[in-house]
């Protein structure tokens, strides 16, 4: 058909018009339509999403119809945009607490206490996961998953070197110049890919070497970052860099190459998160047979034994202005079903590791997968004791955490001092803390 | 005929206009990106201008310019010169120059990093495994700029030398000849004949290298992201990461307003020159 040209005219602020009317939520069977933007997702992680979110949740029930989008790295750039545009998803997923805190103050997202009640989540997530989203007394996201670090090693080699699990800082650097010694690059590391591998390394640094009281100490603002356990744990990192455990070419290995570094025992060890469980793509088809986990040992004197670090890599809410909230509420409550649970951490370990007392680690037991199910297992006991440290992308505010992140480089390379480095993320955080950005602190027993 | 420029005006004021508006105003405020802006004054100003960073990423945007005013530039005319001399292997060449344009930037990034400078994959893996000793450039604070600088080069320079050969074709061959008659070899042919000859030609395509330096962001971003330690972070990665990682907009905007005074600068200086010549030939 052709416009004529009045007809033209008189359709575009027609269509400006629709364009700013609310959109059309229900599909074609009728059924009220739930938006979900997700970010990074491999093959694997596609497929799970496929099949074990969106076409299981949709078979479910016939009242919503779930849509779901990957939409890559820039999801957290795309989604503020679009949150401030008033057209964002029914589902806001952020990166985690530190991300979610501007959102939450901004009013971006609803509140979900009545959901809470009605769900009665309050009383089945783990408190400490659940509570780095409530703001002002309200609850504005559901945790999607716990992470903490850990440290990854090929049994074979340590085997054949005889090396024990380091249980302190004296061990880890006696079997790191060990593996110097032979070639063998102590820590697989790479950050060619993502600039974030600098916090994992420091959220070991900072807790492992600090202390998480200290940590806790100075996220709440009573100590300085300043202080001399923070100082040492920078100048550790920064030894350790230099004297080569992770390796020549840190900042050209991506990821994915680092870590094979271990599966292929040219490196012994490698620090790591849960979220490389997902490490079949990484060319294990049997990683149990390869590579064990161990928890990190203390690297200073301000505790002993072994440390967790509490992490929530991503949280759920509903949006502002969604059209279908009881619909994204449904989803939530189906990602809580025991069946979703098994499918998601079957096919794609690590993502989706609910912090939910009420769906037991145990049940892991079936997907085939001993690793990570050890793991998760020794994660819900720690994190339902309290016994855990803070992990940078949860607890540090924006600018300080990207600061953490840049800064350490120039530590590492020698542009700064470690006490440049401290007190530039000093000043940043005391701002940041004073905007009321640092998101909140759980509770940790000793 | 006011009218006939209506739509292009309205597009103007809609893509360009507003946006440079509003980027200017939210230098004056805090902004997280979500929340209520709040009034700033100068202090977004303030704060950049008390970061070393920033004078850090400054000095890599000149010296990013600096090179691009030289490198590409000088190798792009000498091409040109001699495609102009040598017309049969013109298509050829020129194709073969020009190849690296079409190629999209993201790709070209992930090439140079994955497959000419990783340690792990690339031809300097297999450069150290025969024997040469060679670091990553891309791991070096010191080097990482040049590094990524040669691989925007090496995508900029073929179109560069295709619109400057354009430019040459432009003159008239009877110049040309009558300067070989006289006995001018190719240096002295370039440097009077041709040169001159597409003076408003190379004087538009400097003023925009030095108003794209300033904007230099993809290259850097895929390759590099600024690091390692800021080594090769420029204004707009300085920008970016204070928008997208930081929720500091305001500070993002004041990174831009510099940004956008030195291409206004640059321009300055064109529309000068134009009048200038404007005013010779009349």
């Amino acid at each position: 058909m052709t416009m004529t040209r009045r007809q033209l005219v008189a359709a575009i602020p027609a269509a400006a018009l629709a364009a700013s009317l609310p959109r059309d939520v229900r599909a074609e069977d009728g059924r009220k339509v739930v938006t979900f933007w997700f970010g990074q997702a491999n093959s694997d992680g596609q497929a799970a999403l496929r099949n074990d979110l969106v076409e299981a949740f949709n078979a479910s029930q016939d009242k919503y119809l779930l849509q779901l989008e990957v939409k890559g790295a820039a999801v957290n750039n795309l989604l503020k945009v679009a949150l401030v545009a008033g057209n964002g998803p029914d589902i806001v997923q952020t990166a985690g607490p530190a991300y979610l805190t501007a959102i939450a103050n901004a009013g971006q997202v609803l509140p979900l206490d009545d959901f809470a009640e009605k769900y009665k989540w309050k009383d089945r997530f783990l408190a400490p996961l659940l509570n780095t989203s409530v703001y002002g007394g309200k609850l504005y996201a559901l945790p999607r998953d716990y992470e903490s670090m850990h440290l990854f090693y090929n049994k074979e080699l340590f085997k054949q070197n005889g090396w024990k699990q380091p249980t302190n800082r004296q061990e880890m650097e006696a079997i790191a110049d060990a593996a110097l010694a032979k070639g063998v690059i102590p820590f697989g590391a790479g950050n060619a890919d993502w600039k974030g591998v600098n916090e994992w390394l420091m959220t070991v640094f900072f807790n492992n070497v600090a202390g998480p009281d200290n940590v806790r100490k100075a996220l709440a603002g009573e100590l300085p970052w300043t202080a001399p356990p923070f100082v040492e744990a920078v100048e550790l990192s920064k030894a350790w860099y230099n004297k080569g455990y992770f390796g020549k070419n840190y900042f050209s290995l991506t990821i994915e190459q680092s870590f094979l570094q271990v599966v292929n025992a040219k490196a012994a060890m490698a620090f790591s998160g849960t979220w490389s469980f997902g490490t079949k793509s990484y060319g294990m088809s049997k990683p149990d047979t390869v590579i064990d986990v161990m928890p990190t040992p203390t690297l200073g004197s301000a505790f002993t034994g072994s440390l967790v670090h509490l992490a929530c890599g991503a949280t759920l809410s509903i949006a502002k202005n969604s059209q279908n909230a009881e619909g994204a509420a449904a989803v939530f409550e189906f990602m809580l079903t025991r069946k979703f649970y098994e499918t998601m951490n079957r096919d794609w370990p690590g993502k989706w590791a609910l912090p939910v007392k009420d769906l037991p680690p145990d049940m892991l037991q079936g997907i085939g997968y001993p690793l990570f199910e050890k793991t998760i297992a020794n994660l819900h006991e720690a994190f339902s004791k309290g016994q855990y440290g803070f992990t940078t992308w949860t607890f540090w505010p924006g600018a300080t955490n990207s600061y953490l992140i840049e800064g350490i480089e120039q530590v590492w390379l020698n542009k700064i001092t470690p006490d440049a480095y401290l007190t530039r993320m000093q000043t940043l955080f005391s701002q940041e803390a004073k905007e009321g950005k640092v998101p909140p602190l759980p509770p940790r027993t000793a | 005929m006011w009218l006939f420029a209506l739509p292009a005006l309205l597009i103007n004021v809609c893509i360009i206009l507003v946006p440079a508006v509003l980027t200017f105003t939210a230098a004056f405020f805090m902004w997280d990106g979500v929340g209520k802006p709040a009034w700033a004054g100068l202090a977004n100003f303030q704060n950049m201008f008390a970061d070393p960073v920033f004078w850090s990423a400054l000095t890599n945007n000149f010296i990013w310019t600096a090179i691009f005013l030289i490198v590409p530039v000088c190798l792009a005319l000498v091409m040109a010169a001699a495609l102009l001399m040598a017309p049969k292997a013109r298509i050829v060449v020129q194709s073969i120059i020009f190849l690296p344009r079409i190629i999209a930037v993201a790709v070209t990034g992930r090439i140079f990093q994955g497959m000419i400078f990783s340690p792990a994959t690339g031809v300097v893996a297999w450069l150290n495994e025969h024997g040469f000793s060679i670091s990553d450039p891309l791991a070096d604070p010191d080097r990482s700029l040049y590094a990524v600088a040669a691989v925007d080069i090496w995508h900029w320079w073929g179109f560069l030398a295709v619109v400057f050969l354009s430019a040459m074709r432009q003159i008239s061959i009877d110049q040309i000849e009558a300067a070989r008659l006289d006995g001018a070899g190719f240096f002295a042919l370039f440097r009077y004949v041709l040169i001159p000859g597409i003076r408003p030609t190379l004087t538009l395509m400097l003023i925009l290298t030095v108003i794209w330096s300033f904007q230099v962001f993809e290259f850097i971003f895929i390759v590099t992201r600024g690091g390692p330690a800021y080594g090769s972070e420029v204004l707009a990665t300085f920008a970016y990461r204070h928008a997208f990682f930081e929720g500091d907009v305001g500070q993002a905007a004041a990174a831009a307003c510099v940004m956008s005074l030195f291409g206004l600068c640059a321009t300055a200086v064109y529309l000068w020159l134009q009048i200038t010549d404007d005013a010779q030939s009349t």
